[in-house]
């Protein structure tokens, strides 16, 4: 399924007019065994859920595992929950992971009270209260020593009652607030294929995840968007990856170097928050740095990421069509 | 001689260190980044003030060294060679707290970690500035009044400047590589005038209907335009193509896409890769060309292309027509 809008599929082929169609290849859809819904019915053998497709209905192996904040018991999901499901290789019926309302806070520390902070992600989308409870706070502490206004926020945990319920870090905090970040050195090389790391986030917010189309798009947003063009403006800053500048409408060739599955993703939006960092992903040992793209939710899992990991180390081509 | 040459040294100091303090009351009151220099040792919140008010008494101070004399202009000399005096002491505290931190004495230039030829160079400037106290003359005079042994002596300082300074070297890396085109930002003015200049825009500007793009986007190098277009009757997206970096008459693909069908109706500006015969001055060899022609021959697609003809409708009745003119027999 694509959510390119009109103007960014034209854009797509227009380029492909003057470039060549190898300068932006055709989004591939989303994989078949990733969907997300909302939660109608959990039992302990039995997911029922409520997507886009219709009402779909899961079984439990005994390797099926649940997430909700930590790993929980299927009965734990209840209706109404917003969740991501990874089915099994053998077929559509049996659920291999399920994650109930995966929530991720990626952005600048806006104000604190108590446990409570707001984060701003960037790019003009709301801000984000966050909770940090008491259980969580050790974990986050560690690589998150300054909660305080100015510093770089990224942590993974669950939407309850509109807040996100950080419970765990999704990097290390950098030492300085975000505004004193060092710039980029500049980069000499540049050969349209680039290694870093891959995140998410969900467009959706947690909501209504069984009616909007966004929620089944195998799209990404992209940390290096052309400012001229880009009508909602991204405040964006040079990301640490040498990535060439592009804009929505654009597609990636990107791959999972921890599983080497591949897909093409169309840019759909400007990851801000993501060019502000500057991490490293201890997945799978990788030694790129920097955001390379924010994947969806389900784009994310269908290319083998965990959802709680919140990075895998990734490779992204930009063919530039020299031709 | 040797009086006068000391007199001439002493007296160039003054529009140098002048110039310096300006340079860097300019670089620390505009550059933002990360935190060098004093600002390591302060609180979060009081960084840009101080580095904002060091830089605003710098500049003080080298307008005290070009215009001042006497008394007020002994107490500017005197404040300069204590200026650089503490920040010598300043610099050695910072690279005790974090090794990595620039010195910041030109703003984001001096980016590099503090080092022993960044002390030297502060503690030279202060001998400097003590050399200059109890002369009559001011810098803006000495400026005017350059002789050739000023000169030299200035060129010699210079170069010892230049040497202990990590600054030039970030500079000239600064100006002279550039980043690849496709990371390098691009204003849409350059976009503008670099389209409004080439040879493509001229030919299809009585193509298009309006005189600003519908829609602009990025793809690496390239910064596409799209306009819409009538041509010959039919609704057209004529879609420019500028390159971020490149010659400028070379940098500029259009192409015309028809709005109803998508089909590409006409192309500029694409330069083919292919290598092209140049003017015959000396015809080759036949058999030098034979084989050129051979090397060139596509046999797969000369046999589809054969096929696809035969097989066309048009072959299929040309059985019953004359094989010359077309017409019926």
């Amino acid at each position: 399924m694509s959510v390119m809008t009109g103007r960014g599929s034209d854009r797509r082929r227009l380029t492909a007019a003057v470039l060549g169609p190898d300068a932006v290849p055709e989004p591939l859809p989303l994989s078949d065994r990733v969907t997300r819904g909302v939660v109608v019915d959990a039992t302990s053998y039995m997911l029922c859920l409520a997507t886009r497709r219709g009402e779909e209905r899961f079984l439990f192996e005994r390797v099926t595992s649940f997430w909700k904040g930590d790993e929980v018991d299927p009965t734990d999901l209840s209706p109404g929950d917003d969740a991501v499901v990874l089915c099994s290789h053998d077929g559509r019926l049996v659920a291999e992971r399920v994650w109930a309302q995966p929530a991720r806070a990626t952005g600048v520390i806006v104000g604190r009270e108590g446990e409570e902070l707001e984060i701003d992600p960037g790019h003009g989308r709301p801000r984000v209260p966050v909770v940090v409870p008491y259980r969580s706070s050790g974990r986050i502490g560690v690589r998150h020593p300054r909660l305080e206004p100015g510093y770089v926020f990224d942590a993974i945990g669950v939407w309850r009652d509109g807040a996100v319920w950080a419970t765990r870090p999704a990097t290390t905090q950098p030492p300085y607030p975000l505004h004193a970040t060092p710039h980029r050195p500049p980069t000499l090389q540049y050969s349209g294929t680039v290694s870093g790391i891959a995140t998410w986030y969900d467009p959706l917010l947690g909501r209504s995840s069984h009616l909007d189309p966004r929620a089944l798009a195998n799209a990404a947003a992209y940390p290096a968007i052309d400012p001229v063009g880009h009508g909602q403006g991204c405040d964006r800053r040079t990301p640490c990856a040498p990535l060439p500048l592009l804009s929505t409408g654009a597609t990636l060739r990107l791959r999972n170097d921890c599983t080497r599955d591949a897909t093409v993703v169309p840019v759909v939006d400007c990851a801000a928050a993501d060019s502000w960092i500057c991490d490293l992903c201890p997945a799978c040992g990788g030694q790129g740095a920097g955001r390379i793209a924010s994947l969806t939710m389900t784009a994310f899992v269908a290319l083998g990421g965990r959802l709680e990991d919140g990075c895998f180390n990734a490779t992204v081509t930009v063919a530039q069509g020299e031709g | 001689m040797l009086p006068e040459i000391v007199d001439v040294v002493r007296e160039v100091q003054l529009p140098l260190l002048a110039a310096l303090l300006l340079f860097g009351a300019v670089a620390k009151t505009t550059a933002g980044g990360a935190a060098s220099g004093l600002a390591v040792l302060l609180n979060e919140r009081l960084r840009r003030p101080v580095t904002v008010a060091s830089g605003l008494l710098e500049a003080v101070l080298a307008t005290g060294l070009l215009a001042l004399s006497g008394t007020p202009g002994g107490l500017a000399r005197a404040g300069t060679a204590a200026l650089f005096a503490v920040s010598v002491g300043v610099l050695i505290l910072a690279r005790r707290r974090d090794p990595e931190a620039g010195c910041g004495c030109f703003g984001g230039l001096s980016r590099a970690p503090i080092g022993w030829r960044t002390l030297t160079r502060a503690g030279l400037l202060s001998a400097a500035a003590l050399s200059t106290l109890g002369l009559a003359t001011t810098g803006w005079r000495v400026v005017t009044d350059l002789t050739a042994t000023h000169a030299v002596v200035l060129g010699v300082e210079l170069v010892v400047l230049a040497a202990l300074s990590p600054e030039p070297r970030e500079l000239a890396t600064r100006l002279l590589s550039r980043e690849p085109c496709a990371l390098r930002p691009v204003s849409s003015r350059r976009t503008m005038m670099r389209l409004r200049s080439s040879d493509v825009w001229r030919t299809n500007r009585p193509v298009l209907l309006g005189t600003e793009p519908e829609d602009v986007w990025r793809h690496g190098c390239w910064r596409f335009l799209r306009y819409d277009g009538m041509r010959y009757g039919r609704r057209v997206d004529v879609v420019f193509a500028v390159r971020a970096d490149g010659r400028g008459r070379t940098a500029v693909r259009a192409v015309l896409v028809d709005r109803e069908s998508g089909a590409v109706a006409a192309s500029f500006g694409a330069v083919t890769t292919r290598e092209l015969q140049g003017p015959p001055r000396k015809l080759p060899r036949p058999r030098a060309a034979a084989k050129r022609d051979e090397a060139v021959r596509d046999a797969e697609r000369q046999a589809r292309a054969l096929r696809a003809a035969r097989e066309h409708p048009a072959a299929r009745s040309a059985g019953g027509r004359d094989a010359d003119t077309g017409q019926l027999a």
